[in-house]
């Protein structure tokens, strides 16, 4: 199992007034609530926190979002070149760009190849949909978002493999010489993670080999998104996946004791509190099918933002306890879903520097060495979602929190 | 209105939130008027029109070329050609590809013209907005407000409906995006538009920004322009006496002149 340290960068000095006049943090936000110089001083401390989990032997992950106080990674490459110059360890994970909110496809391959040459070949290269409200901010077709998705990664991936000038004409990116300096230092090009829990996403995901990650899923329904992949994957001819094709996302936090822990890291429901937003942010036109449309208005979509922190904790989406606790959650989620990744959301919302860092030491001293070697030797472990063993069918997805 | 023994063509391209897409929906319009409502590919009963090549058009103007043959029909008979709101957009579109073949234009609150400076806008976000709120934009009186359908109204709408106002908005959304609700050419050869034209404006339209059909009206060289009061984007709904009497006015007037 390998892990990794991630924080949204989050901006918490919104008054809560402000938030609920504008329907949440994101995408509406007028930027006259940013303060710059208490800009400056969180973006040091998150990144000095990224330090210390490199120095701690975690894996490092940025993410990015758009006008958002929830988020202060604008760019996931940005903020890797950050990172990448802080550290000299973990591989840096960025999950991920926003292919359809990109206008320039090449641009990616270009960013991603300087960083991994950079960092000698420590980056794994995150591609992603983007979130519904992404939409606004990038004003790119949410009706057309995932066909957007499909052709940036396919210009970006000949970017990388093609050695001489190409050109491409598509319906939606258009370049008549194409030849990136530099290549990527990783050939035939750097580790490619994909997130989501559309069927078609996931299948496609699979059929690529690309590792596909959920994000604060059920238990459940993370194992049922993973089967689907297995399938998609076995069908097309490749051999059983292994846990290093799977990743999830957690809210974590450790500390000595149950209460200590959940006293604290009840502050990671920040994070999943749901801002009012308009029916049209909330579900862009098109983004999704009719019927996932209506099931999100009804609430049955992103279920899991509705769930109490003891719930949260309870089903281990919330990595919330003491590390023998935290670890047994850890073992739970390996046995049920097979996952070989952990990224675990360390910081969110106003946790202060000194409580992530607590939780970061802990972690490393005493739940790293009790789990890491989950997933070592998959194929001898007694285990639930081995395919030969595996036959529930493949349910549509419905709980993701944030997708 | 100027009568003869068979009734003039109208063809009418209706706004994208009003559900009554048959011509009932221009009132007494029908009694004098051969009226047609072309059905758009992608909207209901239509989702799985023409293979699904509809789902890369991402302009009015490809809704124009596609209907374009609507203007031929199977008589000599002059063919008139209304739209509102985005069914506006669609026949200044039309107007460019075939105005030789139109007898007039009346549009009502038309979109698909950007006039004025980047920071301006122009038009209501009608893929953004609650329903409740483009109701109150929508309507002088939002207690008149009928004949509509959005994901989110009406509020006891079956989940098969919402499902079709679902699809009817992501088809919006391949036609409107981006630019936002209208077209770059179109504004620039709109004063190449010498079709007769009658452009009408709800007093009280919030769905445009002030002014806007009548600036619209100005930059055509043969359009004039009528605001009816106490009403909103959608007059001939809101004030359908009113609405029939200007737009026979108009047509009695274009009968006076050939």
């Amino acid at each position: 199992m390998k892990f990794y340290h991630f924080s949204e960068m989050p901006y918490p000095y919104v008054p809560p007034e402000v938030e609920e006049a504008h329907g949440g943090l994101k995408y509406f936000m007028p930027n006259r609530y940013y303060d710059p110089v208490r800009g400056h001083d969180l973006y040091q401390r998150y990144l000095d926190e990224y330090e210390l989990a490199d120095e701690l032997g975690f894996n490092l992950m940025v993410n990015e979002h758009h006008q958002s106080a929830a988020t202060l990674h604008v760019s996931c490459t940005l903020s890797a070149a950050s990172i990448i110059e802080r550290t000299r360890h973990g591989r840096v994970l960025t999950l991920g760009t926003p292919l359809p909110h990109r206008s320039n496809p090449v641009r990616v391959a270009e960013e991603i190849a300087y960083l991994d040459n950079v960092s000698g070949g420590r980056i794994n290269c995150g591609f992603v949909r983007g979130v519904q409200g992404e939409t606004y901010p990038s004003n790119e077709n949410p009706a057309r978002n995932m066909e957007m998705f499909f052709d940036a990664h396919d210009l970006i991936k000949e970017a990388w493999l093609q050695h001489d000038i190409f050109s491409w004409e598509s319906e939606f990116y258009n370049f008549r010489y194409v030849s990136i300096w530099p290549r990527p230092y990783q050939q035939p090009h750097p580790p490619i993670w994909v997130s989501g829990t559309a069927g078609r996403l996931v299948e496609w995901t699979a059929q690529h080999g690309y590792t596909l990650c959920n994000l604060l899923g059920t238990y459940e329904d993370t194992a049922n998104s993973f089967r689907l992949y297995r399938r998609a994957a076995m069908n097309d001819g490749a051999s059983e996946p292994g846990p290093e094709n799977f990743a999830y996302l957690s809210l974590c936090h450790v500390a000595e004791t149950e209460e200590k822990a959940r006293d604290i890291g009840r502050q990671l429901l920040w994070y999943l509190k749901a801002g009012k937003q308009s029916l049209g942010a909330a579900i862009p036109p098109g983004y999704s099918s009719p019927s996932a449309a209506v099931a999100a208005m009804k609430g049955t979509l992103g279920a899991v933002r509705k769930l109490s922190f003891e719930d949260l904790v309870d089903a281990g989406i919330a990595l919330v306890g003491t590390p023998d606790q935290v670890a047994g959650k850890i073992r739970e989620l390996y046995e049920r879903t097979g996952v070989g990744n952990l990224i675990l959301m360390n910081q969110v919302g106003e946790m202060t520097s000194n409580q992530v860092r607590d939780s970061l030491l802990l972690f490393q001293r005493e739940v790293m060495p009790a789990v890491s070697g989950l997933g070592a030797d998959w194929k001898d472990d007694d285990t639930e979602w081995r395919t030969d063993t595996d036959t529930k069918p493949v349910k549509p997805v419905l709980a993701s929190a944030v997708s | 209105m100027t009568t003869s023994t068979e009734p003039q063509r109208l063809v009418f391209f209706h706004d994208a939130d009003v559900v009554d897409r048959s011509p009932v929906a221009l009132g007494r319009l029908t009694e004098l008027m051969d009226v047609t409502v072309p059905a758009y590919p992608g909207f209901e009963g239509q989702f799985d029109a023409l293979e699904h090549r509809w789902e890369s058009w991402n302009c009015a103007a490809d809704l124009a070329h596609h209907h374009k043959a609507v203007l031929h029909g199977n008589d000599d008979r002059p063919v008139h050609v209304a739209g509102a709101g985005f069914g506006g957009w669609v026949a200044l579109e039309l107007a460019l590809l075939a105005q030789r073949s139109m007898a007039s234009l009346v549009l009502v609150a038309p979109y698909g013209v950007k006039l004025f400076g980047p920071m301006e806008r122009e038009f209501a976000d009608v893929l953004l907005l609650d329903a409740a709120e483009q109701i109150r934009l929508g309507w002088a009186d939002p207690a008149r407000c009928t004949g509509m359908r959005m994901p989110d109204y009406p509020a006891a709408l079956p989940d098969e409906q919402r499902e079709i106002a679902f699809a009817e908005r992501a088809t919006l959304a391949r036609y409107a995006w981006k630019p936002f609700l209208h077209s770059q050419g179109l504004s620039r050869w709109l004063g190449t538009i010498e079709t007769p034209t009658l452009i009408i404006g709800g007093r009280n339209d919030g769905m445009l920004c002030e002014g806007h059909s009548r600036v619209v009206a100005e930059q055509m060289p043969n359009a004039t322009y009528v605001e009816i009061p106490d009403a909103g984007h959608y007059p001939y709904l809101e004030q359908a006496d009113a609405f029939f009497e200007v737009v026979t006015g108009f047509y009695d007037q274009l009968g006076g002149k050939s």
